[in-house]
């Protein structure tokens, strides 16, 4: 990975990225830029283009046009390794996909010891420590059928830790959960944003959003129609769709 | 859930099944049944009827001049000269026309049927060689002319037929230089006294005759036994030097290869069933000892079965290797558009192999990828089922591949594995233990198939069962013990894999 000269605390700038499927535009020409420690919460209605948004940053969607610079490497770039890009930015996804055919333990610890980042005692070691984190030392041994939606939900923000990641990318993480386990990965996800983590958050929960984010993003129409601190995002809203939305969902 | 002891119900009600089978097939085969009575006691009667005949035999090739003279006549072509004898004991045909010497072993062990007075056809027997091979022609012929000469042929065939067989075995001289390497023979053994199998070995007149002729080239012999049709495609493309098999000069067949001098003559007789005679029903003791006890003939299934479980253990190993490279790069391509090359090449791999019999794929395996080299066949039929196998299980891999969660895959691939590593690690055990029903179903299926090995000449555990059919005349119980065998050894496969899929799954359940 290269590094820049300019030892700003740029982590990831968005120029004019553009996802088109077929004819239907989902981005259009977004642009932004994330700071380390920046906690952002991106909202909006369905089909706006969060998800792709988010996922384009890890190139799991491949943008039609656009750059991505990671510390100023354009990701996009096909002559970029973007397996080693990916190992510094985690993602945690809507339905946790845990391995089903790995105990948890094994789960944290694959990609680590895969991608030889680690030694094996090394890694057990991290995903217990990461596991007693989120409060599941004992089911280290388990299998992930075993587990709730809440406590699937934060194996999965453990295994994307055990990386060690400069960014974390949550893609809705509690949008598939019961409403009573809502809270335990909000708490983990909130702990995270306090340890100074930069995060971009993917979320339905305004309370949540306003509580931890540092700046909030409303994407409507596949474009970044609003971006505001969170005081003055919910409580005085400029864009006629975003005072929409918000009197919606409030 | 089943409980145990509904398991324990099941299991009871599956053995008991089998036993109900066998208990019905001993009954049966211990029942008389009454003889069809006969219609044709003469060459003119053969017209309009059913008539027998042993696939590419002079008898085949003569009758089939009845078959557009517009008299109804049909004819059955059988491939083993004994299968037409069982179906006119049956009462499915009602003429077999046959070589007389093997008609005469035929109603000596069958007394229920007679040969007719009047002969259909007198021929000579004489030596296929490939066409262009005059050098061995013209060694052969100077063997044989000696051989009559010196009394040894005539003493050979008396050995076999009348009234002092067994009495004048040929010994080959001691000290013979067989320098000159070997003489492959391509014989069809299921004509008896030419060729047939006793205690193990094929032995007859032309074996004998054959032995003889090797001993005088100083060369080594070597016989392989096959489908009688398939003898000339042998000797022709050089899989062998020589057809010896009762085989008759005819027009059609100097077409496609040359013919030695006549070793001696035989006529071609009809075989009818003899309304006078009484039917004599052996019980199953007698039937079972003849079939499996006697001169040891259990050894053609044990012989037959080890091969079927070579065949069927390696062509499956081999149908998993080609499978999983193939459902890898079809499923690659599926998923990044990669290796346009090699998907195209695998599509063609499973139209062609999907799109053809089994049956047909290891004929032209045999006959014509390896068709001029001399290649054991049982690994000719490892290669065969192998490559068929992989075929279906490549696409039971790929369903298995395609049934896993995307969000799998996105969740590796974003903790930095690469493609490679995700289909080892993530996708592929899982994809493994969907499948294993399927994978089980399609092992099942191969391990049936590999009942076709017998048309390259191989004995696997069907063929072993048709070799003992073909000495004791006994259709019922070398048929029915090969099908418990296979039975068996299906049952076993089964509860394997079901063990193999509890174990597989426990992980998953709460």
């Amino acid at each position: 990975m290269s590094e820049t000269n300019n030892m700003s605390d740029i982590l990831l700038e968005v120029k004019g990225l553009r996802k088109v499927y077929d004819k239907h535009v989902v981005l259009d020409n977004i642009n932004t830029t994330v700071h380390k420690g920046e906690v952002i919460a991106i909202i909006g209605p369905s089909g706006c283009g969060k998800s792709t948004f988010l996922r384009s940053l890890n190139m799991l969607e491949i943008p039609t046009a656009g750059q991505v610079l990671f510390h100023g490497t354009d990701i996009t770039d096909k002559s970029v390794n973007i397996n080693e890009i990916r190992e510094k930015i985690g993602m945690v996804f809507q339905h946790f996909n845990l391995f089903p055919n790995m105990t948890i333990r094994d789960n944290i610890c694959l990609a680590p010891v895969k991608l030889k980042l680690m030694s094996r005692e090394d890694a057990v070691k991290k995903a217990d420590e990461l596991l007693a984190r989120v409060g599941l030392k004992d089911k280290a041994d388990t299998y992930p059928a075993m587990l709730s939606g809440g406590q699937k939900q934060r194996v999965a923000i453990a295994r994307a830790m055990a990386m060690n990641p400069e960014i974390m990318l949550f893609d809705e993480p509690t949008s598939a959960l019961d409403p009573e386990m809502v809270g335990e990965v909000l708490t983990i996800i909130k702990e995270l944003a306090d340890s100074g983590m930069t995060m971009l958050i993917v979320t339905h929960e305004m309370g949540f959003a306003k509580e931890v984010a540092s700046r909030c993003m409303f994407f409507s129409d596949g474009m970044i129609t609003e971006e505001n601190e969170p005081k003055a995002f919910f409580e005085n809203p400029q864009s006629p769709r975003l005072k929409e939305f918000l009197s919606k969902v409030l | 859930m089943q409980t145990k002891r509904q398991k324990n119900i099941y299991g009871f009600f599956r053995i008991f099944a089998v036993l109900f089978c066998v208990c019905t097939c001993m009954l049966l085969s211990s029942c008389q049944k009454k003889l069809a009575e006969n219609k044709v006691f003469g060459v003119d009667d053969l017209s309009g009827s059913v008539i027998g005949v042993q696939l590419g035999t002079t008898g085949d090739i003569l009758v089939s001049d009845y078959e557009e003279d517009g008299s109804d006549t049909t004819i059955e072509r059988f491939n083993k000269g004994n299968d037409a004898i069982q179906a006119l004991k049956q009462g499915k045909i009602d003429a077999v026309i046959i070589d007389a010497q093997p008609a005469n072993a035929f109603i000596q062990a069958n007394p229920e049927l007679m040969i007719l007075e009047e002969e259909f056809v007198k021929e000579d027997y004489a030596i296929s060689i490939a066409k262009g091979n005059t050098e061995l022609t013209a060694s052969i012929n100077k063997a044989l002319s000696s051989l009559k000469a010196d009394g040894t042929i005539d003493s050979i065939i008396n050995n076999y037929i009348g009234e002092n067989a067994g009495k004048s075995p040929y010994t080959s001289p001691s000290g013979v230089n067989r320098s000159n390497g070997n003489l492959i023979m391509a014989t069809n053994a299921y004509f008896k006294p030419y060729e047939y199998y006793e205690n193990g070995k094929i032995v007859g007149i032309d074996v004998d005759i054959a032995t003889a002729i090797a001993d005088y080239l100083g060369m080594n012999l070597k016989i392989e036994d096959m489908e009688f049709d398939s003898i000339i495609t042998a000797v022709s493309s050089g899989k062998a030097d020589i057809g010896v098999a009762g085989m008759t000069v005819t027009a059609d067949r100097l077409k496609n290869i040359d013919f030695s001098d006549p070793y001696t003559t035989s006529s071609q007789v009809i075989v009818v069933r003899n309304n006078e005679a009484v039917q004599s029903g052996s019980n199953f003791v007698e039937k079972f000892t003849n079939d499996f006890i006697t001169d040891n003939r259990y050894q053609y299934i044990l012989t037959g079965l080890k091969n079927t479980l070579i065949i069927a253990f390696f062509a499956a190993i081999m149908g998993i290797v080609i499978g999983f490279l193939v459902a890898v790069i079809r499923s690659s391509h599926d998923k990044t558009g990669n290796m346009k090359i090699l998907n195209a090449i695998c599509s063609v791999y499973l139209t062609i192999i999907r799109g053809t019999p089994a049956m047909v794929q290891l004929l032209i395996i045999y006959y014509i990828i390896f068709g001029s080299m001399n290649v054991n066949k049982i690994l000719v039929a490892v290669l065969s089922f192998g490559i068929n196998s992989g075929a279906y299980v490549a696409e039971i891999f790929r369903s298995g591949i395609m049934s896993i969660d995307n969000g799998q895959f996105e969740a590796a691939r974003s903790l930095g594995l690469t493609y490679n590593q995700t289909m080892i690690s993530v996708i592929l055990p899982q994809a493994f233990k969907n499948v294993l029903p399927a994978l089980a179903n399609e092992f099942i299926v191969l391990l049936k198939e590999t009942s076709i090995s017998g048309y390259i000449g191989l004995t696997d555990l069907t063929r072993g069962g048709d070799i003992i059919r073909s000495i004791t005349y006994d259709a019922m119980l070398p048929l029915i013990g090969v099908a418990l065998i296979y039975l068996i050894l299906v049952m076993i496969l089964s509860t394997l894999v079901k063990k193999l899929e509890r174990r597989l799954r426990s992980n998953e359940r709460n």
